[in-house]
């Protein structure tokens, strides 16, 4: 259990290329902090400079109030659990697990009431005796898990663990590392590139690009208040839809002209950005795929456009439509909301009117792509 | 139309066709196989032959002994080739040891630390293998000689040798461990363990193929190194090696009496090392496929 | 030469492919060694600056320093001491004082003998009261050149262990001023074992490197400028001395010097080139041919096949060549066989006429190199994914299609590499000739005056008959062995700068 702060941390590798860039990031104690983004964005090489597995370039760590810089991993009390398991393929599982405690010389009657225990809790306890080639990757995941548990780690690191996983099995674990945070209350870090793995497990999520972070914030914030249009277009599935359009301020109101139709932006946000006064622009608009609706056919202030393909998931209609001036988007539709003609009526070709409604429209400046209701302070490119 | 096909007897002599040609080429490959290794074979059928060779000891053009017996391997006692045997097989268990201690250390150090001099050191080395070895007997075999480690005494000069420089072939055992996964390391440096007892309780367990194949090339490196061997035992008697010593006995003066005798002493050799080898084959493919693939 | 793009090449012929494609390959390769310079100018370039870099930090250090680091100019270690660090400080410390000490007892004097090689040799004086000559032996050529080696590596050491104390220095001096707290000697030990483990395990190879490979062969690289040989052996039989180039000027014939070692080094070469060509791709295919065989689909006993060829790898090599080589002599099984069969009149001449002998040495390299290459061919075949062949025969590719497209590329670009180290290998292949024929048949018209070398003779079974014949031609021997390695290392350069295969090394991964 312990606080984590970095503060201006740097990675350089050698090939002087910039791995992460001025990273900066207080971890409260038991907090689960979520590390997230494209794949060569920095997030595993910070969680690695945290663990000591890469030389820290610039910057401090500091676990617990300590600074770590130049601390071997064996000395800064974590656990980390690993994308691949990183299982010793040699020993048994209980050998596996009780590794750690065994270094530190702990005498072996309470190594085995350690093991045991969290055997337990893993629900391995018949699996101790095997070598880790005869599990599945469910198993081994736990067994990784389960090597970082026994020990009193001050924080708890986790790489992709679950990325290994199928689907199904993923959905399992991500609901078991929930319950184990409960059970081992302490600070966790966890790396992912699966936004809906941040978005469940995170207290808070921070979201990387290209070494920078984007943004920082609980679940809430980063899907109704992404700070830039590369958090926006990260966060949720199907991506948001993005439009280029037009931000006109009348009279005391303001309209988004965009695909040939002219939307009212009601409600909050309409309020906000009267607050702020905000000039007539050009901006992107940003509206989420399950935030549009299908417009009656005499709505003048509606898009028109065409429906390309029609992915029926079950509980809801994917609609991917095509705007008469060539913009592509996608529209969310539960199921149970369309009637069954309607339903009937949505093969490709067909002339459609999409719509959304102005609170949940999001404004990012063309040139910065920033949020421009909520700034973000983090630099983009 | 498959049920038609079933019965047509164009398809069908298509397929006979097929069996035909498929059992007529394996018929040619059993053929050739069976060829090569006669041919293969045949030297050490032949040797095991004269050895027991008894109405002469010279070079005859039949393959056949006409009269058996083991006189040759009981002539053998009176010579020095057991000193010879001794010699070869004290440096070859003190090779395997030492060279397999110095071979790991050094190829999982250069798989897994990534230090200043690293790619340096490995070019240096490529540079240093492309002198060829014999060069340097010259001046050790002088100053082995200083030492007092040469012609009788050679078997401390010549395990020196051996291992010496024995760090240059890390190649396929460093291929080995670049394959071991580096999360594991790391994973016990998180749980606790040093970089020594990384390689002491994670790694050196895992590595047993590796080990084997380096002590099993170590092992049998002395027993047919010849060059070496020859120069710094400097035609003394006691402090050859069997590759020296029976090389001796082939020369002209000495094979007219000798020859059936080498011939005794090469099964002497060859039967112990073969054994060894043979039970540990697996790994020693492992190890070669591996380095070759590796390059 | 015009470049085409990707569609026009497209568009081409397969003769204009080809030949497109050659003409890329020819003018890669002058490009290529350009490159090659360019990075070695580059590299010299850096380490010149660094060079120079690293005498300003010192200047810089002195300047910034604290009467402690000023002072570990002249003592070294001192700062250490002074800050605590006293495992350090003393290791720095004791370093110095034996240097010095080594220096001023027999460096000097080493050092001062090199540039002569010593001037003294040994006297013969009568001896009137034992009645004969006795000899007294006074300057020793060869301990000069050793020891004077020897100091010249130790100064170099004690220069870079000084500029590792000054900076130490530096960093110390910082760190302290920083607030950080300086590692203890008892930290030092423990990372020994942990972050510097690798110190550790490096100590032992590298030393034994140092000592049995660098050092000699440093040793041995100066020898080819003097006039080291049985005769001059430097204490018992004389002094040497340096001869500057007159020996490379006797192989390469640069000068007017004898062309015996020239005609005969041409020679030499040039069957070890040739040797080393068939010598490798002949075991290459062959041992590939012989495992796609028995690893075809439907052959029996694969185990027992190979099983029969790996024995030949387990039995020591001298045993089987020297057995063979016999085999094939004037009265040995082959042509005793032969002749009582009634096949041959007389003896074939398989180690007496020099063709036969080179074409017979390149036969029985097969028979013993067939088995290694089965092995690697085997492992690398298995590797090769089967859906690539299952493909491929649903394209309708027939078998030698299969070969020639998809199994022999595949093989050529793993064992790229290999090739390369097979065929540096089999041009020093010490054992195969010389257990085999001993270089022999005699090369009657170069033998006289370059050792006894012969028709099948490679340049290292020379440089071994230079070393061990009547003469012992020393200097002689370190040219031979010089020359080997200028020829390995533009080999090596060429295919790995070269070779595009090399290059593209992610291409089948």
């Amino acid at each position: 259990m312990a606080t984590v702060k970095l503060t201006n941390v740097v990675k350089i590798y050698d090939n002087n290329v910039t791995a992460v860039h001025d990273f900066n990031l207080d971890i409260a104690d038991k907090e689960f902090v979520v590390f997230v983004g494209p794949s060569g964005c920095g997030k595993s090489t910070t969680l690695r400079m945290i663990a000591g597995l890469e030389e820290i370039s610039g910057g401090t760590v500091e676990i617990d109030g300590e600074v770590v810089n130049d601390l071997q991993p064996k000395d800064r009390h974590i656990a980390m659990v690993f994308q691949n398991y990183a299982l010793y393929p040699h020993m048994t599982v209980y050998d596996n697990m009780a590794f750690p405690l065994r270094i530190k010389k702990m005498p072996e009657d309470e190594i085995y009431e350690r093991v045991t225990h969290a055997a337990e809790i893993l629900g391995i306890t018949d699996y101790l005796m095997r070598k880790p080639r005869a599990l599945s990757g469910g198993q081994r995941q736990r067994v990784a898990i389960g090597r970082a548990m026994v020990r009193d780690s001050k924080v708890f690191l986790m790489d992709e663990p679950l990325s290994n996983l199928d689907a199904k099995l993923r959905n399992q674990m991500r609901a078991e590392i929930i319950l184990l945070r409960k059970r081992l209350d302490t600070t966790f870090i966890y790396v992912t590139h699966d936004q809906t793995e941040a978005m469940t497990l995170g207290d808070r999520i921070v979201i990387m690009k290209d070494g920078y972070i984007m943004q920082v914030g609980s679940p809430e914030e980063v899907f109704d208040r992404p700070g830039n249009l590369f958090v926006a277009e990260f966060i949720g599935a199907p991506k948001m839809n993005t439009i280029k359009a037009k931000l006109v301020r009348g009279d005391g109101e303001y309209h988004v002209a965009a695909c040939g139709a002219v939307l009212k932006v009601g409600g909050e946000k309409g309020q906000m950005l009267r607050d702020m006064n905000v000039p007539t622009q050009d901006i992107i608009l940003g509206v989420r795929p399950e935030h549009m609706v299908l417009a009656p056919e005499d709505d003048a202030n509606a898009i028109d456009c065409t429906l390309e393909v029609n992915e029926m998931m079950g509980s809801e209609y994917h609609l991917h439509v095509v705007t008469d001036d060539g913009n592509k988007l996608i529209v969310r539709i539960p199921t149970i909301t369309l009637t069954h003609d309607q339903r009937e009526s949505l093969v490709p070709g067909v002339k459609l009117k999409v719509t959304c409604e102005g609170k949940v429209m999001h404004f990012f400046d063309t040139e910065s792509e920033v949020n421009i209701l909520y700034p973000c302070q983090a630099p983009i490119k | 139309m498959s049920k038609q096909s079933d019965y047509d007897p164009s398809v069908m002599k298509k397929h006979m066709g097929m069996q035909a040609k498929t059992r007529a080429s394996n018929t040619v490959i059993y053929i050739v196989l069976i060829i090569i290794s006669i041919i293969w074979l045949a030297p050490f059928v032949f040797i095991v032959l004269q050895s027991f060779r008894v109405e002469n000891t010279h070079m005859v053009g039949y393959i056949v002994p006409q009269q058996w017996g083991f006189d040759n391997y009981v002539k053998l006692a009176q010579t020095d080739f057991f000193r010879w045997y001794a010699n070869t097989f004290i440096a070859a268990v003190c090779t395997a040891l030492l060279q397999t201690i110095i071979v790991l250390c050094m190829s999982y150090t250069l798989s897994r630390f990534r230090f200043k001099m690293r790619r340096g050191l490995m070019k240096f080395m490529l540079i240093l293998g492309l002198f060829p070895g014999m060069l340097t007997m010259i001046i050790l075999y002088r100053v082995l000689k200083d030492l007092g480690m040469t012609q009788a005494n050679a078997v401390p000069g010549l395990i020196l040798v051996y291992i010496a420089s024995s760090g240059m072939g890390y190649y396929v055992s460093k291929g080995f461990f670049d394959t071991v996964p580096k999360t594991l390391d790391e994973a016990a440096r998180v749980d606790g363990a040093t970089r020594a007892q990384v390689l002491w309780k994670i790694i050196l367990p895992m590595a047993k193929p590796i080990v084997i194949y380096t002590v099993l090339t170590a092992f049998m490196g002395p027993w047919g190194d010849f060059i070496f061997a020859r120069y710094i035992s400097m035609n003394a008697s006691a402090g050859m090696n069997v590759a020296v010593g029976l090389y001796s006995w082939l020369t002209a003066d000495q094979i007219n009496q000798r020859f059936t005798m080498f011939c005794a002493g090469g099964v002497l050799v060859a039967i112990p090392v073969t054994i060894l080898f043979m039970c540990l084959q697996k790994y020693y493919v492992e190890g070669v496929t591996g380095g070759a693939v590796k390059g | 030469m015009a470049k085409y793009s990707d569609l026009e090449y497209l568009r081409l012929s397969k003769g204009q492919r080809f030949s497109y494609k050659l003409g890329q390959f020819f003018s890669s390769i002058l490009p290529g060694i350009g490159n090659l310079f360019k990075r070695l100018g580059r590299g010299i370039a850096g380490v010149f600056g660094k060079f120079l870099g690293g005498i300003a930090d010192i200047g810089r250090t002195f300047k910034n320093g604290d009467a402690k680091t000023k002072a570990s100019f002249l003592v070294m270690g001192f700062g250490s001491i002074a800050r605590g660090q006293i495992l350090r400080g003393i290791l720095f410390l004791l370093f110095e004082i034996v240097f010095i000490f080594y220096m001023a007892t027999a460096g000097v004097k080493w050092l001062a003998m090199l540039p002569s090689l010593g001037k003294v040799g040994p006297t013969k004086e009568y001896n009137a009261v034992l009645d004969t000559y006795v000899t007294t032996y006074h300057d020793n050529s060869f301990k000069i050149l050793l020891y004077g080696v020897l100091t010249i590596f130790f100064i170099i050491a004690f220069i870079y262990t000084w500029r590792v104390n000054v900076r130490q220095n530096k960093i110390s001096q910082e760190m302290l001023e920083n607030g950080i707290r300086l590692r203890s000697g008892k930290d030092d030990l423990r990372s020994l074992v942990d972050e510097s483990f690798y110190k550790t395990l490096l100590a032992l190879p590298l030393t034994g490197i140092l000592v049995f490979t660098v050092l000699p062969l440093v040793f041995m690289v100066l020898v080819a400028f003097t006039n080291y040989d049985g005769a001059n052996d430097g204490y018992f039989s004389g002094l040497f001395h340096w001869v500057g180039l007159d020996n490379f000027n006797q192989v390469l014939s640069w000068g007017s010097g004898s062309t015996v070692y020239s005609a005969t080094f041409g020679e030499v070469l040039t069957w070890t080139l040739i040797w080393a060509f068939f010598a490798t791709f002949s075991n290459y295919f062959l041992g590939m041919f012989v495992a796609m065989m028995i690893n075809k689909k439907g052959i029996r006993f694969k185990k027992g096949w190979r099983t029969i060829l790996v024995l030949t790898i387990a039995i020591p090599q001298f045993i089987s060549l020297l057995y063979v080589s016999k085999m094939f002599a004037k009265d040995g099984i082959v042509n005793g066989t032969l002749l009582s069969w009634g096949w041959i009149k007389e003896a074939l001449p398989f180690w007496t006429d020099p063709t036969w002998a080179r074409v017979t040495v390149i036969l029985i390299n097969i028979w013993i190199g067939i088995p290694y290459l089965m092995l690697i061919a085997t492992g690398i075949l298995m590797n090769i994914p089967a859906d690539l062949y299952e493909s491929a025969k649903i394209d309708g590719a027939s078998g030698w299609k299969q070969f020639s497209k998809i199994t022999l590329p595949y093989m050529l670009f793993i064992t790229g590499p290999y090739l390369l180290t097979s065929f540096t290998g089999n041009m020093n292949n010490f054992n195969v000739i010389y257990l085999l024929t001993g270089g022999n048949p005699i090369n009657a018209a170069a033998s006289s005056a370059a050792g006894q070398v012969g028709h099948t003779d490679l340049l290292i079974t020379w440089l071994f008959k230079i070393t061990t014949g009547t003469d012992s031609k020393y200097y002689m021997a370190s040219v031979v062995g010089i020359l080997i390695f200028v020829i390995l290392a533009i080999i090596t350069l060429i295919v790995y700068n070269v070779l595009p295969s090399v290059k593209n090394e992610e291409d089948f991964q």
